[in-house]
């Protein structure tokens, strides 16, 4: 399929600038180094930032807006500490994510959801590196599954 | 000889790289005095550190070093090295410079580059032009081919352990010695300073430990150890120094380390000395106050053995006082008198008991101990205080037997004087310590100690020594049962010798003296050593005698003893730090006997270090001061060159005009820790990799990785690190990377003899240079993997010294691959010296402190008259750096013109003497070269076998031929011996033969009866392990130059009158700025146009990108070059026409459709004769009115078309038909010409949608900012690929034709269309037609591209092979109006080195032919690169014009029939140097 460029939505790109952390999206040069230094996509091949730009940039807005994709970003600033052209790219997730819910793309409580998600997954971690009993040797045989279930355990315990 | 009110006819220029050359050579040959101001000690820049240069892979040094070479020694150019511009005052044309020169420590004048000083001394630094890959000496020449071709020492201030010891000891040269195993010269060196260098290495508390910058990693060097092992090994056989034998007696009173010291000195200035000892036995309390176990008394006896070989006398059991007195010194005929006792009354304690029979104190019982009297220490020992004395007599106690000894200190272990390690000695050996009690008491039994009364104090304020006060604890006493009492709570010194003598005593009981000259109260008497301070370390006494000699050598010479001298304070060192790239390196511990061992006897604890260990130990040391001053260098330099007391200098200049060629440095991608650069050892940067690669680099050119030193079979070379990267505020593009990227690539493919995986990850290839899209094919044809993304990690994989990228690839996806070698390409930024120059000088920078300049000023500071050039105003390559050199030259030779050659040196000789028909009397000169010659030819044979060779009337040696005086020896020797040929058989004639022609030019022989024979780099050098047959190959290469100078003849060289007005073809910008700045010299100049107006195709541009307004420039620059009274314009006119040579050109011209000729008469012709813009085929140009070309676009927005600047969608298209196979070059114009045109539509109408699509943006320097400036804008940038163009189309849509553009969006992969109201394409700059006919008219070459083809792409930028013609502008290659500005100034001031003479002299080699021989055939004039030969066809012989000859030999390598010769280098003078080579 092609896409038309001047049939997109061209003023989108605008909007984002507009939005608190979206300014810099437009001085994005597609380097690449957002994507590689991703953690997100290195466990998702379908989550790629630069991509995310370039379809702002290309007016893409329903496509960015009513994805998953916004979504799975784990706020890490890893890419946003890189960028060479200081595209804030976390802050720009952040924008997407107000805007989506703004124009009703997602319902306000997903936000909220997805936050709890993210403070979960941080105490899971917490929980998990905490429970591992030797600290000092390789030998130890690390089986994150079951340090999870342990983790799990004492977080509802603390519930 | 400065002109009245008129400029100075001198330029100052800043940096001595490849721009500062071009520019200093131009200006000096162009009637400038040049003085060429360079920081480090020699010329050459960034350039000389790389290997090749791109696009045509000349060896870097091999092209700069004759420039090197020209420079250094032209006569017009001041070369100040080691020198810095502090600030300018004044007006353009009348500057007063002031430069700071930091001293070399090498004198210019004497140092012959031999290499010597180097080989000796102890101190290896990283070697920054081998940017640390490779070690240096602190004495040094930055690079072999270095000009000035001497050495330089590096020097901080003094390092911290020397500043410390009370000595002045050069702590820093005796461990530097030591670590290089020369034992003997550092004991020398400790020496200097100290006479009882055994003593010290043993029981000095260096006081230089405590302040030594080991203790910023982890511990001090331990320097006593280090020079007790250097006393205890080194051979101490040294000759005693030689000593001028005065008369003047001195009396020295006591022999302790004061009075020794001060004898030592004394004595070594030739003064005779006596010291007079009280005790049986010499030493003072280093004999009787230390007890052996630390001071074996051998050593101390060593060390005044050593004393008393200097002829120093010690008359033992013979106390000064009362018989003989002072006064009796004085008329025994001493002239002075050193008092030196010492302190060895002891204090007493002070409590009841203390005459009882079992108390003893300190100082007496060490040194009864130490008279070897008997001493009792039965039973239980209590000792009294807590300093040295109390520890040494506790330790002596347990070695005499001793029960159990007990320290009594009223004090805690923090407040104790004594030593840590000497407290933590006596414990281990069973000494205990009992703290905060204090005797009330001593309990005694019929006058017997029996015990101790103590009491328990507790620590109050502070007292005056700063220490807590103790103060008793109320009942809190308590009785210890002792045997024998120490006590041992100070010593003071008996000053009962002094009665009656009138010299007075302090209050605390020590001689009175002048803190700084140690002068008593009575004239001729000095005192010094512990009964001057009080009980205090020997180190101090022993410079207390030190400076005690300075002063009776002052007095005894009626001088004025305080001159120059003050109360030293040692203030700390300001070098505190530590080098980088030192690592934590463990202290060595000092091996001690064993416990069981020290029992009984005194048998010494410490043992001391092995060699190893001491080597070990001293390699540790930091060099803090960098050159140690152990002045190995100086007894080495046989040329007598090295001078350590030089200091800095400021000198005033005066001059008219100032060049800044400050260069650039290197980004620094340490701080970047993702790509692991000094964390991996196989990250490298590009700068590295060019020295990896170099023959002469730190790996000899092998190619190896460097942490195994084995070949790499993957490199990887990462791009824009510190470029276009606005999160390390250097968002600008440095230009060069990329094409050097691609050489070093290419290179390293060379390298190695397998299949080298070569990648380059980039963002955009930016080969915008002339040919530089060539080279990039070329790179790509060779397998060489360009992957468009930026690398976000380098990681090494474990153990393997490999390095894992990670990277999104081309198809969107993360990726990590593997390399053995990884090079980043790092960036240009300025140095932090160039901005401090500038504001210093009140000059503007950009924002990333780069010089400003204007676009249509580029090589023009903010300041007037200050002139800038090469990468100090932005990252750039060698050619535009020479051509902007040259441009700043022409600038400020135009603001001068008045002044030229009002300050140049003109040599005057003597007339030649006519030798032609003499028989050969030829001298042979024969160079030792210090040892580099002498120490494996034997030079003395080889000077005797020159005598006897045919002709030779004179042969000797020297040991510099080079040297100034040899080259007065050798004028000597021409007028002695009636010398016609002169032979020096030394080094190589690249660097030496132009001194010794001027030198026998100076004697009044031609030049050309010079020869020379290579003994050094061809054989002494090669041959080093085989010195006989090197000998016979030096008499061989002598017995050759002498069988060719029997046949040298003097040549004299053609003078050719020049014509001092220039011819300028174009009257574009190029053509007009060349013209008008030499009409502002005072030239005359012919301006040749072919239309009937100037401007060329500056008149189809309306504003740069910088919104600089063209047009105005423009008519501006027409109105100046019209109204010039010097400039004569010829518009619609042609050239027919076009002859003679260099000065002498004539060139007809043809006007108004051929009704008028003209014959111009020019010294000189530049070229400017532009370039068009191409009429595209593509992407249906000329059959859409919607597409248009980015000129025309540019006309449509000046004129506010509405169609075009008020449309929806506009589409841009670069590289339409360039970068292909028809015209596969770069227009290098066009990504900035798009973007400044769409920057100007969003402007106008923000809301427009911009789409540019493109292969690469070449938005290089600081263009970077606009194409962010276009994206921030919202201006869409997509990507294509040359085999994936664009398609445009009609589409019909509602009764309207679409002009649809189809490309691909690599990012999403995805097909994408603009329907576009306007396309604009980028077309590629073409040279216009008659090019071709202009260089067949002046004999000068184009590309293939038709572009004309200057000399050399690096060095001479503007020049041709022919001479007196030069290029600018666009007929030259694409270029922005900036850059052909600064290259027409360039042009013109090229031109003015030909013009500014009156003569040109040709090259005395020239080609000749013998017309009797030459059949005409024309096989020469064919191959003449310089167009020199042409055949008469009439007398059908070939006819060389040696104005034009520049002597390569290629036609008498191609004659057929041998009548063409090189004169100099004849067929006879040849062979008969090959048959001496093989006769036997």
């Amino acid at each position: 399929m092609t896409i038309v460029l001047n049939e997109q939505d061209t003023k989108f790109k605008y909007e984002v600038a507009e939005e608190p952390g979206g300014e810099n999206i437009k001085l994005c040069f597609a380097c690449g180094l957002c994507t590689a230094s991703c953690p997100v996509a290195d466990i998702d091949p379908e989550y790629n930032p630069r991509r995310i730009i370039r379809m702002v940039l290309l007016g893409m807005r329903k496509e960015v807006l009513s994805s998953n994709l916004p979504w799975l970003c784990t706020q890490c600033y890893t890419c946003q500490a890189h960028c060479p052209q200081n595209v804030k790219f976390s802050d720009v997730m952040k924008a997407l994510r107000n805007m989506a819910v703004r124009e009703g793309y997602v319902h306000p409580s997903f936000m909220e959801q997805v936050k709890e998600i993210d403070t979960f997954a941080q105490e899971l971690r917490h929980q998990m590196v905490l429970s591992m009993v030797d600290k000092k040797s390789e030998e130890v045989e690390v089986a994150p599954a079951k340090l999870a279930e342990e983790a799990l355990g004492t977080l509802r315990a603390r519930s | 000889m400065e002109l009245k009110d008129g400029p100075i006819g001198a330029v100052l220029v800043v940096g001595g790289g490849i721009g500062g050359i071009q520019a200093a050579l131009d200006l000096a040959e162009s009637g400038y005095y040049v003085y060429l101001v360079e920081k480090s000690p020699a010329i050459g820049g960034v350039m000389a550190q790389l290997d090749k240069t791109f696009p045509t892979l000349d060896c870097s040094m091999c092209i700069l070093s004759p420039k090197l070479i020209e420079c250094g020694r032209h006569p017009n150019i001041e070369l100040l090295s080691c020198s810095e511009l502090l600030e300018v005052e004044g007006e353009p044309g009348n500057f007063r410079a002031r430069v700071l020169k930091h001293p070399r420590y090498v004198d210019l004048a004497k140092c012959t580059g031999c290499g010597e000083c180097a080989e000796v001394c102890p101190i290896e630094l990283p070697s920054e032009f081998e940017q640390s890959l490779a070690a240096r000496k602190a004495i040094f020449r930055p690079f072999a081919q270095a000009y000035p071709n001497a050495f330089a020492i590096e020097k901080r201030e003094r390092p911290p352990c020397g500043l410390t010891c009370p000595a002045g000891t050069n702590v820093q040269g005796y461990v530097a010695l030591t670590a290089k195993g020369q034992y003997e010269e550092a004991l020398s060196l400790i020496k200097e300073k100290l006479p009882i260098p055994g003593v010290l290495g043993r029981v000095c508390p260096a006081p230089c430990e405590l302040k030594c910058n080991r203790t910023l990693l982890e511990e001090p060097i331990a320097i006593r150890a280090i020079k007790r092992f250097v006393v205890d090994t080194a051979r101490d056989e040294s000759p005693l120094p030689e000593i001028e034998e005065r008369e003047e007696k001195i009396a020295i009173v006591g022999s302790g380390p004061a009075g020794l010291a001060c004898a030592y000195h004394l004595r070594r200035q030739g003064y005779k000395v006596t010291i007079f000892e009280a005790l049986p036995v010499a030493g003072g309390m280093l004999y009787v106050g230390i007890p052996e176990y630390r001071l074996p008394k051998d050593v101390l006896e060593k060390d005044i053995a050593g004393i008393k070989r200097l002829g120093v006398e010690i008359r033992t059991n013979t106390p000064i006082g009362t018989k003989p007195t002072i006064d009796d010194l004085f008329q025994q005929g001493y002239k002075a008198v050193f008092a030196a006792v010492g302190a060895h009354r002891s204090q007493p304690l002070g409590v009841p008991g203390e005459d009882a029979d079992g108390v003893i104190h300190g100082v007496d019982f060490l040194r009864e101990i130490s008279l070897g009297k008997e001493v009792k220490a039965k039973g239980k020992v209590a000792i009294i205080g807590g300093g040295d004395v109390a520890i040494d007599s506790a330790r002596s106690a347990l070695r005499l037997g001793a029960e159990e000894v007990t320290i009594l200190y009223r004090r805690t272990r923090v407040e104790m004087p004594a030593r840590e390690e000497e407290v933590e000695a006596a414990e281990t050996e069973g000494v205990k310590i009992e703290y905060l009690v204090a005797p009330a008491e001593i309990l005694t039994e019929k006058a017997k100690v029996t015990g101790v009364r103590c009491t328990r104090m507790e620590l109050g304020e502070p007292d005056a020594s700063g220490r807590r006060r103790p103060i008793p604890i109320p009942g809190s006493e308590f009785d210890l049962k002792i045997d024998t009492v120490v006590p041992a709570v100070g010593q003071a010194p008996d000053v009962s010798f002094l009665e009656g003598s009138g010299i007075r005593v302090t209050q605390r009981g020590t001689l009175e003296v002048d803190p700084v000259t140690l002068e008593t109260s009575r004239e001729g008497v000095f005192a010094g050593g512990d009964c001057q301070t009080g009980p205090w370390i020997a180190i101090e006494a022993v410079a207390a005698g030190a400076k005690a000699a300075e002063s009776i050598i002052r007095y005894l010479n009626h001088q004025d003893l305080r001159e120059g001298r003050v109360i030293e304070e040692r203030e700390p060192s300001s070098v505190s730090f530590v080098p980088f790239g030192r690592t934590k390196e463990p202290r060595a511990k000092m091996p001690t006997i064993p416990i069981e061992e020290r029992g009984s006897g005194f048998k010494e604890v410490e043992l001391g270090f092995s060699e190893a260990v001491t080597v070990k130990e001293a390699s540790r040391c930091l060099a803090c001061g960098i050159c140690s001053e152990c002045m190995q260098c100086v007894a080495a330099c046989k040329a007598n060159a090295i001078d350590h007391s030089m200091q800095e200098e400021t000198v005033e200049l005066r001059v008219g005009a100032v060049i800044l060629s400050s260069g650039f440095d290197e980004f620094d991608p340490t701080p970047l820790n993702n790509y692991g650069y000094r964390k991996y050892p196989n990250v490298v940067t590009s700068i590295e990799f060019e020295r990896m690669l170099s023959a002469s680099g730190p790996f000899q050119g092998e190619l190896v990785r460097c942490s195994d030193r084995q070949p790499p079979r993957r490199v990887a070379w990462i791009q824009c690190v510190g470029s276009r990267d606005e999160s390390l505020h250097r968002g600008y593009c440095s230009s060069v990377c990329c094409t050097y990227a691609i050489k070093e690539a290419i290179i390293a493919g060379e390298h190695v003899p397998f299949e080298l995986e070569r990648a380059i990850f980039f963002m955009d290839i930016r080969t915008q240079g002339k040919d530089f899209d060539k080279f990039y094919e070329r790179g790509k044809e060779q397998g060489i993997d360009f992957v468009r993304a930026k690398v976000y990690e380098v990681q090494e994989r474990d153990g393997t010294g490999n390095l894992l990228l990670k990277y999104v690839a081309e198809d969107d996806k993360p990726n990590t691959r593997e390399f053995d070698l990884v090079v980043l390409s790092v960036g240009l930024q300025p140095s932090p010296e160039c901005i401090a120059l500038a504001k210093r000088l009140g000059i503007q920078l950009n924002k990333y402190g780069f010089c400003h300049t204007s676009e249509f000023s580029p090589v023009e500071t903010s300041r007037a008259g200050i002139y800038v050039c090469g990468a100090f105003s932005g990252p750039k390559d060698i050619p535009e750096t020479v051509m902007q050199a040259s441009g700043a030259a022409g600038a400020a030779s135009a603001l001068l013109a008045p002044a030229r050659d009002t300050l140049v040196k003109k040599k005057e000789y003597v007339p030649e003497k006519d030798v032609s028909g003499e028989e050969p009397r030829i001298g042979v000169f024969i160079c030792q070269c210090g040892i580099n010659i002498g120490g494996y030819v034997a030079v003395p044979e080889v000077v005797e076998y020159a005598k006897s060779l045919p002709d030779v009337v004179y042969a000797g040696d020297n040991l510099y031929t080079c040297s100034q005086d040899t080259q007065e020896k050798i004028k000597e020797m021409i007028e002695e011996h009636n010398l016609n040929r002169v032979i020096v058989a030394s080094c190589t004639p690249r660097t030496h033969e132009p001194l010794f022609q001027e030198t026998i030019r100076e004697a009044g022989l031609n030049k050309y009866l010079f020869e020379m024979a290579n003994i050094r780099d061809q054989c002494s050098w090669v041959h080093m392990h085989e010195p006989e047959k090197a000998t016979e190959k030096a008499k061989d290469l002598v017995k050759m130059a002498v069988a060719k100078a029997r046949l040298k003849e003097a040549l004299k060289p053609l003078s050719i009158p020049v014509n001092h007005s220039a011819l300028v073809i174009g009257g574009g910008i190029a053509g007009m700025t060349s013209a008008l700045n030499l009409a502002d010299q005072g030239f005359e100049v012919h301006l040749i146009e072919r239309s009937a107006g100037l401007g060329g195709t500056a008149n189809r541009i309306h504003y740069t990108i910088d919104k600089g307004d063209v047009r105005t420039f423009v008519s501006n620059l027409a109105k100046s070059v019209n109204e010039h009274p010097r400039i004569r314009v010829y518009t619609n006119a042609w050239i027919v026409d076009a002859y003679g040579y260099v000065g002498n050109f004539t060139t007809e011209i043809m006007r108004y459709r051929g009704r008028v000729i003209e014959k111009i008469e020019h010294g000189v012709t530049i070229i400017a004769t532009g370039a068009e813009e191409y009429k595209p085929q593509e992407y249906l140009y000329g059959r859409d009115p919607r597409v248009l070309t980015q000129l025309e676009l540019e006309d449509e927005i000046a004129r506010s078309n509405p169609d075009v600047v008020d449309c929806a969608n506009l589409v841009m298209i670069q590289c339409a038909g360039s970068r292909n196979g028809e015209r596969p070059y770069c227009s290098r114009v066009c990504c900035n010409q798009a973007i400044k045109n769409a920057l100007k539509l969003k402007e106008l109408k923000p809301d427009m949608n911009i789409y540019v699509l493109y292969r690469d943006m070449r938005t290089y320097g600081f263009y970077e900012e606009h194409y962010e400036k276009a994206r921030q804008m919202g201006v869409i940038f997509l990507l294509y690929e040359p085999e994936d163009k664009p398609e445009v189309s009609q589409i019909r849509r509602d009764g309207q034709y679409l002009l649809r553009v189809k490309g691909k969006d690599p990012v999403l992969g995805e097909e994408v269309a603009i329907d576009a109201d306007i396309l604009a394409l980028a077309v590629p700059i073409v040279p216009p037609e008659e090019a071709r006919e202009l260089a067949m008219l002046y004999k000068v070459p184009l590309n293939a591209d038709s572009f004309f083809l200057e000399a050399h792409v690096k060095l001479r930028p503007v020049d041709f092979a022919t001479e007196g013609v030069f290029v600018c502008g666009l007929a030259h290659a694409p270029k922005a109006i900036g850059e052909s500005i600064a290259q027409a100034k360039a042009a013109a001031s090229r031109a003015t080195t030909v013009l500014a003479k009156e003569t040109i002299t040709a090259e005395g080699i020239v080609a000749s032919v013998d017309e009797n021989i030459c059949s005409g055939c024309g096989i020469c004039e064919a191959l003449c690169p310089y167009g020199a030969i042409t055949v008469d066809e009439k007398e059908k012989v070939a006819k060389v014009n040696e104005a034009l000859c520049k002597g390569c030999g290629t036609c008498c390598g191609a004659c057929p029939s041998g009548a063409a010769q090189q004169r100099g280098f004849t067929a006879d003078q040849i062979i008969s140097m090959v048959t001496a080579a093989v006769e036997v």
